[in-house]
């Protein structure tokens, strides 16, 4: 028996010993180069929601286009994604290219299961800086963004006519002021609707922090008490404390017909929003309107889906050909006809079907001025803790001096998982 | 098993039929013994010898013992054979000894606890060993190609535990849950169950399985259901408290009024389950044991007192044990109502767990899963020493 417990304990110090944290190789890097040539052979392509259910049509044009290549298809539902993928990383079974959430890339890359973007192949200055930020972990690609989206504000067209708001706020002053004015002369309820916290209320709150001047992450250390980030904060809270915005959360399907009926003025959302207030009949009914300026720019919140080719790929260079072609302005914009994802791809907007369409110019144009939040694996957590301290603001039980700097102190004790 | 020994004797031709009681067990195994001979001489044999109720397991060493020096091999015609006489009591001292016998029986024995065995061990016992010993690294989501690549931290993570507000938060969130859930629930089911079982005769069924229809419905389908109800402007609810003049909360989104709505609708679907357990156990309770308290002159509550409620103990001991376990880990209703707020009203420790977990933070989580399952087994204890059975 001793000598069976003298055994387990020997076999338990060996386990132990061969734990402990290898330093970081630190430094940007760049990928290797891909053959040339057409793809061939089997490519697996994990790919979530609409886009998994779709992305058959634009694999079989590739096929087409690559006789020798075969690209299958496992449409992935998001609400499992993150841990199939986590799974399939420990357990070593990677597909050949997965899709992944923008927010989900520095964790990934951490692993050091992505394979390094080759830079002659997928070339940065084709995409929206934004987005192509998303794909970025310490100065590295491992991702590249596949589409887009970006956050506007909805406003219903009649309000805004009966409260005399005839053009879109140039500054965050005037957007105060429609948002009053649809309240009290155009008759809403509410003359903006903005998240009170909770799940994803950074989205919504982060770009008033960029339109200030200000950030979230410098590339040292977290920025989210300076000046500038608080005087967002303080601007988000004046909506509630003026009774312009609602403190109480709406579920998701209330905001649109909240909307349609004039309830609530204007809310910020993304693409979406187009398709299902356009199902509710209200199709001319609402307009758009590109964010405002603090002291800084008009900027908004860049999200979207990149896609990346893992380290364990069995058929790498045909996993990136697949990528680069998904990439092309033409592919990109058939996709937009497809699932109405907006093209990460610059030059894709180009293309008359998004041109010539007034409501997508004003996403256009906002995604020349979108950011994403750090790449860094923690974020999702840092998140949580600002969405937190947003709905004490939004509540009116915390000033927005002490929430940013609960803010900052969380996020710091988080670190940036380094 | 059936219970049917003059069945198994006609396989066994030499046993009396007085030994046969204790032969019970054994008799499917010896129908479909492969050498049927060698099974029957021995159980003639045990007739003839003493001791029926003899430990079954010497039992077996001997009788495989025998069989193996009569039999080409110990194979597995030989094990079978070893079921095949339990009750063979015969000078088992001498044959338990035998180290062959000892290994063979010991064969048998793993060969069919096996399959569950592997299992468990691999299913159950391997992830929850492994989960402690998470808990004592700093393993983050970022490690899962390097597992082993982890700094050893010890009890750190359980320390940071106890300084985390969030999880304070949590903790104070379940214990209300628990604390006032788990007695509502009790009371609400015993309720329920004593109403169906005096009164309602006729549409018993009917109502059972109305009680219990929440017990089975997908979480989801009920908080569309409830949001509905608990609308503040068009709800079911502050529709009717504005019919008598109150002016409703919104519910869900009310810091005050949160945590206690999810009391209710927990208690609500929860409440079918007990009422089934409470119900089985009153129809458990004598009927002569009433009439004697009639006769001895107790009104209906006295009887409820001291007659129906210490009858209930162990049936109440299992319905508080298995709502304590389930509200402990109370999780489903926060995470599909209210995401844990407004402002973490509704945290619960499950959720924050899963929380932690879906940040990656494995280590931290993990021993957050540990804490969550020392007070399990803390309350299940507390509760077996309050309601231990003093009935003798």
């Amino acid at each position: 028996m001793t000598r069976r417990l003298l055994a387990a304990v020997a076999v338990a110090a060996l386990a132990l010993s061969a734990c402990g944290r290898d330093s970081d190789g630190g430094g940007a890097q760049e990928g290797e180069a891909v053959a040339g040539g057409k793809a061939s052979g089997d490519i697996t392509v994990w790919a979530m929601g609409t886009e998994g259910e779709k992305l058959s049509v634009l694999a079989d044009a590739f096929m087409k286009e690559n006789p020798d290549a075969s690209v299958k298809v496992t449409p992935v539902p998001w609400d499992g994604a993150h841990n199939k993928l986590s799974s399939a990383i420990a357990g070593q079974q990677t597909p050949d290219v997965t899709m992944l959430g923008t927010t989900w890339v520095g964790e990934f890359a951490k692993t050091g299961a992505l394979d390094v973007v080759p830079p002659d192949f997928v070339k940065e200055a084709d995409f929206f800086p934004g987005a192509w930020e998303t794909g970025v972990v310490d100065g590295t690609a491992y991702s590249v963004p596949w589409y887009v989206e970006t956050r506007l504000l909805y406003v219903n067209k009649s309000v805004a006519e009966k409260a005399g708001v005839t053009s879109p706020p140039k500054t965050w002053a005037e957007l105060t002021q429609a948002a009053k004015d649809m309240q009290a002369k155009g008759g809403a309820k509410w003359g903006i609707y903005l998240q009170p916290g909770q799940m994803g209320a950074w989205q919504t709150v982060m770009p008033f922090v960029w339109q200030n001047g200000g950030d979230i992450y410098d590339g040292q250390g977290f920025t989210l008490d300076s000046p500038e980030a608080v005087g967002a904060l303080e601007y988000y809270k004046s909506f509630y404390d003026a009774g312009l915005s609602t403190r109480d959360r709406l579920r998701e399907g209330e905001t649109e017909p909240k909307l349609l009926s004039g309830e609530i003025a204007s809310f910020v959302s993304g693409p979406w929003h187009i398709g299902l207030l356009d199902e509710l009949g209200g199709e001319g009914k609402y307009e758009l309107w590109p964010m405002p300026t603090g002291s800084g720019d008009f900027t908004s919140f860049i999200g979207g889906s990149n896609l990346a080719v893992f380290k364990g790929a069995k058929n790498r260079d045909a996993a990136w050909k697949f990528v680069s072609y998904l990439m092309k302005p033409d592919v990109q914009v058939k996709w937009y006809q497809t699932v109405a994802d907006l093209p990460s791809v610059q030059a894709a907007w180009d293309d008359e079907t998004l041109a010539g369409d007034a409501q997508l110019k004003v996403f256009g144009d906002q995604l020349d001025k979108a950011k994403a939040p750090p790449s860094i694996p923690t974020w999702e957590q840092i998140a949580a803790g600002i969405d937190t301290e947003l709905e004490k603001i939004a509540k009116g039980t915390e000033s927005a001096a002490d929430a940013a700097k609960a803010m900052q102190s969380q996020a710091t004790s988080i670190g940036t998982g380094g | 098993m059936p219970r049917r020994p003059d069945a198994a004797d006609t396989s066994a031709p030499g046993s009396p039929p007085d030994a046969a009681p204790n032969r019970v067990p054994a008799d499917p195994s010896e129908a479909s013994g492969p050498t049927p001979a060698t099974p029957s001489g021995e159980v003639s044999g045990a007739a003839s010898g003493e001791a029926p109720g003899s430990a079954a397991d010497s039992a077996a060493g001997s009788a495989s013992d025998v069989r193996s020096s009569r039999a080409p091999g110990p194979g597995t015609a030989a094990d079978s054979g070893v079921v095949a006489g339990p009750a063979v009591g015969v000078r088992s001292g001498r044959a338990a000894n035998s180290p062959r016998g000892g290994l063979s029986r010991a064969l048998t024995g793993w060969g069919f606890a096996l399959p569950f065995t592997l299992l468990f061990l691999v299913f159950t016992a391997g992830p929850v060993v492994m989960s402690l010993l998470m808990s004592l690294t700093d393993l983050r989501g970022t490690d899962l190609l390097n597992p082993f690549n982890v700094n050893i931290v010890g009890i750190d993570n359980y320390v940071r535990l106890f300084s985390d507000a969030k999880f304070l938060t949590a903790a104070g969130n379940t214990a209300v849950f628990v604390v006032v859930g788990v007695p509502l629930t009790m009371a609400l089911s015993l309720v329920v169950a004593l109403g169906l079982n005096s009164g309602l005769v006729r549409f018993q069924t009917v109502f059972r399985v109305g009680y219990y229809l929440p017990v089975v419905t997908s979480i989801v389908a009920i908080s569309v259901v409830w949001r509905f109800v608990l609308q503040p402007d068009t709800g079911l609810l502050n529709e009717i408290l504005r019919f008598v003049g109150i002016d409703g909360p919104n519910w869900l989104n009310n810091q005050t009024f949160a945590l206690p709505t999810l009391i209710v609708m927990g208690a609500w679907r929860n409440l079918g389950f007990g009422m089934v357990i409470f119900l089985a156990g009153l129809q458990a309770i004598p009927k002569d044991l009433y009439e004697a308290a009639t006769i001895d002159g107790a009104r209906r509550f006295a009887q409820f007192r001291y007659l129906t409620v210490p009858m209930l103990r162990p049936t109440m001991l299992f319905v508080a044990v298995i709502t304590t376990i389930g509200y402990v880990q109370f999780f489903e209703e926060p995470f599909v109502m209210t995401q844990g707020g407004p402002l973490d009203s509704t945290l619960s420790l499950a959720f924050h767990t899963y929380n932690q977990f879906g940040f990656g933070n494995y280590g931290y989580a993990s021993a957050m899963g540990y804490v969550l399952f020392v007070v399990v087994v803390l309350l299940s204890i507390v509760w077996f020493r309050l309601l231990r059975s003093n009935v003798e």
